[in-house]
């Protein structure tokens, strides 16, 4: 099974084999669509479930992208970076959901944490502060949240962030760098609450 | 020392992101301010820990459900635009078919209309309300009159716009 999908992994690398994987989904051959989709399926999952915040809706999320990206296999196929499409998508999609939703929680809806020790910054477990700094995210702006996401955890150039996002790179510099602040002044206030 | 200014070019410092020319700006500050020591630290440390839980693997199940939903919704569609697509030829096969009928169909009734039959009519407009004497004349719209033998009485049937008036006239052959 391992084999099988790493072969299947194999398939699609390099500009040629994706094109011609794509090109066999046109033509309605799932089996060459799943390919595509394994390929890239990690990537929006986590973009998602950052943005989103949650499991459940992450994976409505990347549903619905490769569902628009197989109803758009003819505009992507002509469109050099896939990649880049399917960020603009997931991030798009996650933006109609939050404006049905509103994710941000207020920092008192926070729960307060479990005192464990002396110094709270110390005596906080690793999975704890990674959990806090993720909840951290949900006290961003849509817009805030984005930018981040794809420049510290996707690793995308702040220019390709810019292109995603529909952005000039002067607002996503300005975004990145209010988000950072943001989430570093949630997790310091976080763990003062705790002294 | 007002800090807030150097607060947005440390948080981009801290991901890589300033400009190379202000960095030894940034660099300098940092080294003198103790408070901007702690928020760049704070900033990395953040980034770091978030870093490490986005490289957290994801379970195969939450990747093998989206998979799964999305071909099964793919088959879906394929299966209803299958079906539609009998539909149509259904249709059009059926269209077809009433054209190649239709000729031979319209002929034969064609052929069984009965012919009209010969008949004494005349049709006298409906009884209307004293009208200037121009155009009251009452004259009917069309008269046949046909004699079957000249000898017997001539019988002439008036008809009316009122289907359930119907007017016959019997005379001799003076007209009396």
């Amino acid at each position: 099974m391992a084999l099988a999908l790493l072969a299947m992994a194999k398939a699609v690398e390099g500009p040629d084999a994706r094109a011609r994987a794509i090109a066999a989904a046109r033509a309605s051959d799932l089996a060459a669509f799943e390919t595509v989709m394994r390929q890239y399926e990690r990537m929006v999952l986590v973009t998602a479930l950052r943005l989103v915040g949650n499991m459940e809706d992450a994976k409505d999320v990347s549903q619905e992208v490769f569902l628009r990206l197989y109803r758009n296999l003819g505009k992507v196929e002509a469109e050099s970076n896939l990649q880049a499409w399917l960020y603009r998508v997931t991030v798009n999609i996650c933006y109609d959901l939050g404006r049905k939703r509103r994710p941000s929680v207020p920092m008192e809806d926070v729960p307060d944490p479990v005192a464990t020790g002396d110094d709270p910054q110390q005596s906080a477990t690793g999975a704890e502060r990674r959990r806090v700094v993720q909840m951290s995210l949900r006290t961003l702006s849509a817009k805030e949240r984005a930018a981040l996401v794809l420049r510290d955890l996707e690793g995308l150039s702040t220019e390709e962030v810019a292109r995603v996002l529909g952005s000039s790179e002067a607002t996503v510099r300005s975004q990145i760098s209010k988000a950072r602040v943001k989430m570093r002044d949630f997790v310091e206030r976080y763990f003062r609450r705790r002294v | 020392m007002n800090c807030n200014a150097w607060e947005e070019r440390i948080a981009l410092y801290a991901g890589g992101d300033l400009a190379p020319a202000e960095a030894p700006a940034v660099e300098r500050h940092v080294a003198e301010c103790a408070g901007c020591q702690l928020l760049l630290s704070g900033l990395r440390e953040s980034m770091g820990l978030l870093r490490e839980a986005h490289a957290d693997p994801v379970e195969e199940a939450h990747l093998a459900a989206v998979r799964a939903r999305v071909l099964s919704e793919l088959e879906r569609g394929a299966n209803r635009r299958w079906r539609l697509g009998w539909v149509y030829a259904m249709a059009v096969a059926a269209m077809v078919l009433l054209m190649a009928v239709w000729p031979r169909s319209s002929k034969r009734v064609a052929v069984t209309v009965p012919p009209a039959p010969v008949v004494a009519v005349a049709q006298v407009p409906r009884a209307e309300p004293l009208l200037p004497a121009v155009r009251h004349r009452h004259r009917p719209r069309k008269v046949v009159v046909k004699a079957e033998k000249p000898a017997e009485p001539l019988v002439v049937k008036l008809l009316t716009d009122d289907p359930n008036v119907i007017i016959y006239w019997i005379t001799d052959s003076k007209g009396e």
